[in-house]
């Protein structure tokens, strides 16, 4: 039950004024809170944020991300992970602890333009990140079509609780792995699926700040728009009765906020 | 400088047939650059130049990098074919002078703070001159560096005002550059009032003085708004306003 | 002193998958065929200040070029020659890996070889750009300066000065007393033909012209070739791999034919017949 006030945005823009927490992207100028960035600012109970619709991406601890091994030392890999800094890939994270450069060969596991997917496991402003791929499912990608998005697109192309990208896997019957750093692999069996998920990527990230994205994208993939009724359950903390427009606003508002806020 | 010829005629036009108070026609389009990480390219009159920005990214050599900030690195530059007579390519020292002034007049917008042992490359190239390129480039450069996503308190707008014939006059053209009195370039950042860059270059007496910083400022505040809307135009094509409340 | 230089773009392995996969089906990434030119959209006349002017993309990789005409003294052993002097410069806007500064071996490879079409085919008859022999003739400056790259930067900017050269017009200059006076009046480039040049990139045993960035990151060598008058007047193989005979007379053939369609569309968009 809140109200969310939603305002397109430049650098330098008076987004409030009062008691508000600045909160991503703003700053307190004064009595005024002001954008540091173009995108959507949104005012709410907690605070006044905006939604950078630009922007390099920078490596916050526990992200997951899909990089390119691009060099190697004695002791590391380094990962291009399309940030402003290069990350790096112990080799102990790889061979254990007891690695040794004699025995075990840097070169044979990963050769350079290989691409992984990998966790930041470290990243502050003494130093670059440090990335791990210990968990299952992480490690070399096998094969599979390359995309690059902003990174600022990547919350809305995953939607809330996924509901965005698992539209597309299954009409498209396509599995599609997102980093948060914007690299994006989609994988399937049929071509037609791949280039149609493709599409709809793309449509998703140049159309990220509009309204009625996501029946846009279900038109795109001929999926039938849920109705109504089931939307206002989902997003729970709306009535029933509201028109589909406000709906999927709402909708996308909500899984912004509620994607930042697992960060 | 002292002029030799009339460069405002019995009517109050201009070489170029403005009026004193008349801004040149601005034309600013944003991410022209396809590999830059943000960019615009504008035309201020005749002049046609273009800025890319790269950053933030990693500095090389890495002995420059700073531990608790961002570098911030100008370049301006104009190209053999963009003046009168043809110039050559390597920097001149003009060119030296305009890229540290340019620097210093966008780094108090930007939040280098935000981007520690990082570095943010901004490339100003002149394709055509026609006087008031160092301010058209800053112009540029603010859009760009907002178009690159980096944090900035503000949008930084630069415009120049001069004297000719005696009188004070907006937006000083390439004639009235090399023949008239005085050139007085400005960079303003509009929200928070504050100026970031000012030269003189010529004489003027103290009331001069104060009417030609004002009517810089006042062609600031009408460049901003071309910013803002080229800003806008590409982010937001032709919705410029999102739906307001959403309540419950 | 030239060394060999670790490779900028590193070319991700999925990417060199579906390359490998698509040459093998007749087809390059971005769904051309290997003889196919990326789209060449060329606007004229765009620096005022100018005597000439062009901006060429090709595909994404776009240049601008301009003329600038002055006098001076002719090039020791061409006393009763104009001068022409072509140059070129990679902006640092055109790639995060371009590091400001004087032209690297590539960019003075680039300028020289673009020149040398142009000399080589005798595009502007010099013979008619002499004021006083042996000591006063018209000098052309062709500067280029590459915008953004996305590949190929050897025909997008030989397409630039050759454009800005078709579409130029000189001041007629005039001796009086000993100095070079401008008459005030105009006239056109003495143009004698119109060279083109076709860069063609080996990738394994595929040989495709115009590649583009990701392309060249993955190349083994590379071909351009200039032709003019149904001939070649400039040919320059680079990079660090090589080509078979039989590859290089394809590819020589290849681009007569593809230089022609070029040619055309030159000619007609400066209305000049060379």
């Amino acid at each position: 039950m809140h109200d969310v006030k939603r305002r397109y945005v430049i650098p330098g823009d008076k987004i409030a004024e009062g008691n508000f927490r600045p909160l991503m992207n703003v700053i307190k100028s004064g009595n005024a809170l002001i954008a540091t960035r173009i995108g959507i600012a949104e005012t709410g109970r907690d605070g006044v944020k905006v939604i950078p619709l630009s922007g390099v991406y920078i490596p916050r601890v526990n992200d997951l991300v899909i990089g390119k091994i691009i060099d190697h030392s004695s002791l590391s890999w380094e990962v291009d992970i399309n940030s402003c800094f290069s990350a790096h890939l112990p080799a102990q994270d790889v061979f254990g602890r007891d690695f040794s450069p004699a025995r075990d060969d840097m070169g044979k596991h990963f050769a350079i333009g290989d691409m992984i997917t990998a966790r930041v496991m470290a990243f502050d402003r003494t130093r670059d990140p440090m990335l791990t791929v210990q968990d299952r499912d992480l490690g070399k990608i096998p094969r599979g079509e390359l995309l690059k998005i902003s990174a600022t697109r990547v919350p809305r192309l995953i939607g809330k609780r996924g509901s965005m990208i698992q539209t597309i896997e299954q009409a498209t019957q396509t599995r599609v792995l997102i980093g948060q750093n914007g690299i994006v692999v989609v994988t399937g069996r049929n071509p037609e699926g791949i280039k149609l998920a493709v599409r709809a990527i793309r449509m998703v990230e140049e159309e990220a700040h509009t309204a009625n994205l996501t029946q846009r994208i279900k038109m795109l993939l001929n999926v039938p728009d849920t109705p109504p009724q089931q939307e206002a359950q989902r997003v729970g903390a709306v009535g029933a009765s509201k028109p589909d427009e406000i709906e999927s606003t709402i909708d996308e508002v909500e899984e912004e906020l509620e994607v930042e806020e697992e960060k | 400088m002292t002029q030799t010829r009339n460069l405002i005629d019995e009517n109050g036009k201009r070489t170029d047939g403005r009026t004193v108070d008349e801004l040149r026609t601005i034309k600013i389009t944003v991410g022209r650059v396809k590999n830059a990480d943000g960019s615009a390219f504008i035309e201020f009159g005749k002049n046609k130049i273009v800025a890319a920005v790269y950053g933030p990214r990693e500095v090389h050599p890495k002995h420059m990098a700073q531990p608790d900030r961002c570098v911030l690195r100008c370049r301006y530059h104009m190209s053999p074919f963009s003046t009168d007579t043809r110039k050559n390519p390597a920097p001149s020292r003009r060119e030296v002078e305009i890229s540290k002034v340019m620097r210093e007049a966008l780094e108090p917008a930007l939040m280098l703070e935000d981007y520690p042992r990082a570095a943010i490359d901004v490339f100003v190239e002149v394709l055509q001159s026609d006087g008031g390129s160092r301010c058209a480039g800053i112009t540029a450069a603010a859009v760009a560096l907002a178009d690159a996503g980096i944090n900035m308190r503000d949008l930084v707008a630069a415009c120049a005002a001069g004297k000719v014939d005696d009188k004070i006059v907006l937006d000083i053209n390439d004639t009235e550059d090399k023949e008239g009195g005085a050139d007085m370039p400005v960079a303003y950042m509009p929200r928070l009032e504050q100026v970031t860059l000012l030269q003189l270059d010529g004489k003027l007496t103290p009331d001069q003085f104060n009417e030609c910083i004002d009517k810089a400022i006042g062609g600031c505040k009408m460049v901003y708004e071309i910013q803002k809307q080229a800003l806008m135009q590409k982010y937001f094509g032709n919705e410029t306003e999102l739906k307001e409340e959403i309540q419950q | 002193m030239s060394a060999s230089k670790r490779s900028t773009i590193i070319v991700e392995h999925l990417r060199k998958q579906q390359m490998w996969d698509a040459l093998a089906r007749g087809k390059r990434l971005d769904g051309r065929d290997f003889n196919e030119q990326r789209p060449l959209e060329i606007e004229l006349d765009v620096i005022k200040k100018a005597n000439g002017s062009a901006r060429v993309k090709l595909g994404d990789s776009e240049v601008v070029a301009g003329v600038k005409v002055e006098t001076g003294e002719p090039f020791e052993g061409l006393e009763n020659k104009g001068a022409l002097i072509v140059s070129a410069e990679v902006l640092p806007t055109a790639s995060p890996h371009v590091e400001p500064g004087p032209p690297d071996e590539d960019v003075v490879e680039l300028a020289r070889v673009v020149d040398r079409g142009v000399r080589e085919s005798e595009m502007i008859d010099l013979d008619q750009l002499v004021l006083v022999p042996g000591k006063t003739v018209y000098i052309i400056f062709v500067d280029c300066s590459v915008v953004n790259a996305d590949g190929n930067l050897f025909d997008a900017t030989s397409y630039a000065v050759v454009a800005s050269l078709l579409s130029a017009k000189l001041p007629v200059f005039e001796m009086q007393d000993d100095k070079v006076v401008d008459t005030g009046n105009m006239q056109p480039m003495p143009i004698t033909t119109v060279p083109v040049s076709i860069t063609a990139a080996r990738i394994g045993d595929y040989v495709l012209i115009d590649p583009n960035s990701e392309e060249e990151a993955c190349m083994d060598a590379r071909i351009t070739i200039t032709t003019a008058d149904e001939g070649f007047c400039a040919i320059q193989k680079g990079f660090t791999g090589s080509f078979t005979v039989d590859q290089i007379k394809k590819a020589a053939e290849t681009a007569r034919i593809k230089g022609e369609a070029v040619r055309a569309r030159l000619k007609e968009l400066t209305g000049k017949n060379g």
